[in-house]
């Protein structure tokens, strides 16, 4: 009886790893056919019925994001501004972190979960006022503009992600340190920091993928081209009569390629940023 | 979403105890706590660029402040709320909202579940090497939509449902312009696409967590794959499974922009302008900036109501 049943199992789930294959496959559909778009010449684009595979493989929208989209310019903008957001993020947000994880203070818990609560607020709704303190401050059309939108929406998620780290860090280490003389910023800098190295790269990894595909900052702060990321760059090539689809293919590649890598050689990182929340 | 799973992590078991004390003599000789030094930072950073546009919100939402028509603002007392409440376009823009939360949702856990359920299935009991390298292949292919940007999904979307030379339409013989005559539909799907690896991953690792001798025993007892799931990994999984759909929801609420913006534009009419696309449209479309405080003011109250209760609860 246990032979038939097992049996039984083996063909259920040979069938089910093909339903997983199937839907695999599908979920790579949209990528692949703008990746495959990106490289048919332009007139094979609008062919119809469509075909799957360029009838000539060519470079030639790659070439047109750089020689006439500003593609160069504005890969140059995104990577200062995920920096940029990277770093104010992750200083701002570890220094914080440890604070409240090690050296709580009177009124220190309702702090905390005032930050985490701003992780609630709409970044729609959010933009509005923001824009106008950023005309006041004479900082529309800068990348700290944008920096410092993305930054604030990602605070409560770094100091999320790296209080139970440096609540992990055995507190003899720390004190043996502070009785060896240490000052406490010494003691951050050189104890607590390099034992919160994983979340550090997980946070890295959220805060980066976060400002590279930002979309919402970048278009209310940013209208001339000099302060223009690439995802708004991108949308400059979907005009009310016109649509480039072949830069757009192109455009919509070379976005996705550093974001896809980074997530592809970290996977491990993301599992545990995920399950705090992003 | 907001930490859905702290059980499951070590480092937040542990009991806080006391703070850190240095016997330093910096620390005694000034009176101020030493984390308030460490905080600080973040904290005026927050009251800068949070705590001061949301106190200008509200102050704005009482206001009439259109740059357009003159730079005067104008106390109005309830003016902006009166007219949000009486709007067509607000209560249209709610109940399109409404809608792509509850099917995009749906969508998102039902399929999620599945998946998860095949994929943990695929994980646990593959034999041999062929079979462990599909179980990784397959959970990797689902990182591309998750690390693919909105901004880039969503023209790939457009490009694919294109009426004359998309694919989709010339796999099915049909020529349907998606994007106009069934919006919603279609904004949801390629929505879907793009945050369906998020539910699949939590709750794949929920599934996974689940003791291996529980499913043993219940293939000992020769339950079929249907009655394992539905015995045993849905009831075990049962907390996760509830704090991600409430979190995806909030989130598709209040969040859902750069996918709508790109392929409808909100369009066509109102058909897809969802509650985001309406507050940045009436503040940078339109320039008025009252109503769109007004909004603003709404949509942030709406998160906190559904988020803040999550937020405490899981914290």
């Amino acid at each position: 009886v246990s032979a038939v049943f097992s049996r039984r199992r083996a063909v259920g789930r040979s069938g089910l790893v093909l339903v997983l294959l199937l839907v695999a496959l599908a979920t790579l559909v949209p990528v692949a056919w703008m990746l495959l778009t990106s490289f048919k010449p332009e007139q094979a684009i609008y062919e119809v019925p469509p075909r799957w595979l360029p009838s000539r493989w060519t470079l030639e929208h790659y070439g047109a994001l750089f020689t006439r989209w500003g593609f160069g310019a504005m890969t140059i903008n995104s990577l200062i501004v995920a920096s940029g957001a990277v770093l104010v993020s992750t200083l701002l947000g570890a220094l914080a972190a440890y604070g409240f994880a090690r050296h709580p203070y009177r009124g220190s818990g309702t702090l905390l979960a005032l930050l985490l609560l701003t992780r609630m607020v709409t970044p729609a709704a959010l933009v509005v006022p923001l824009y106008l303190l950023m005309q006041t401050l004479d900082l529309l059309n800068t990348l700290t503009s944008i920096v410092i939108g993305i930054t604030i929406l990602n605070l409560p998620f770094v100091i999320w992600m790296l209080k139970p780290f440096f609540e992990s860090v055995p507190r003899e280490v720390e004190e043996a340190a502070a009785i060896d003389g240490l000052s406490l910023a010494r003691v951050f800098w050189q104890i607590a920091l390099p034992m919160a190295a994983p979340g550090l790269v997980t946070v890295l990894l959220f805060s980066f993928i976060g400002a590279w595909v930002d979309l919402l900052f970048g278009m209310s702060f940013a209208t001339t081209p000099e302060a223009m990321p690439l995802t708004v760059g991108l949308l400059q090539m979907q005009t009310g009569y016109k649509i480039y689809w072949g830069p757009l293919m192109a455009g919509g590649v070379y976005l996705t390629l550093p974001t896809f890598l980074l997530a592809f050689a970290l996977q491990r990182y993301l599992l545990r940023g995920l399950r705090l929340g992003y | 979403m907001q930490l859905l799973n702290s059980r499951l992590d070590p480092a937040r078991s542990r009991p806080t105890g006391a703070p850190l004390r240095a016997p330093g003599r910096r620390s005694r000789r000034r009176g101020l706590p030493p984390g308030l030094g460490f905080t600080l930072p973040a904290c005026l950073f927050v009251l800068a660029f949070m705590a001061y546009p949301l106190a200008n919100l509200l102050y704005l939402s009482v206001h009439a402040y259109a740059p357009l028509r003159s730079d005067e603002v104008r106390f109005v007392g309830a003016e902006n709320y009166s007219w949000l409440l009486r709007s067509d376009e607000v209560r249209e823009s709610l109940m399109v909202t409404l809608a792509f939360t509850v099917t995009s949702v749906a969508l998102e856990v039902v399929l999620g579940l599945a998946l998860a359920t095949l994929l943990a299935r695929q994980l646990i009991e593959a034999r041999g090497r062929l079979g462990r390298l599909l179980a990784k292949l397959c959970s990797s292919v689902f990182i591309l939509p998750f690390a693919a940007p909105a901004v880039a999904a969503a023209i790939a979307w457009k490009m694919l449902l294109h009426p004359q030379f998309g694919p989709v339409n010339a796999a099915l013989g049909v020529e349907i312009a998606w994007f106009t005559d069934y919006p919603l539909p279609a904004v949801v799907v390629a929505d879907a696409w793009k945050t369906l690896p998020l539910v699949l991953f939590l709750l794949l690792a929920a599934i996974l967590s689940i003791e291996p001798e529980q499913f043993e025993a219940a293939q000992l007892d020769g339950a079929s794959f249907w009655q394992e799931t539905r015995y045993l990994t849905v009831p075990s999984i049962l907390p996760v499974l509830a704090v991600t759909t409430a979190f995806r929801a909030v989130d598709a609420f209040t969040k859902i922009f750069d996918t709508v913006y790109i392929t409808t534009g909100g369009g066509p009419g109102r058909d897809t302008q969802v509650f985001p696309l309406l507050i940045w449209k009436t503040a940078f479309s339109h320039l008025n900036f009252g109503q769109a405080a007004a909004l603003a003011v709404v949509a942030i109250v709406i998160a906190l109501v559904l988020g803040g209760p999550l937020l405490r609860r899981s914290s």
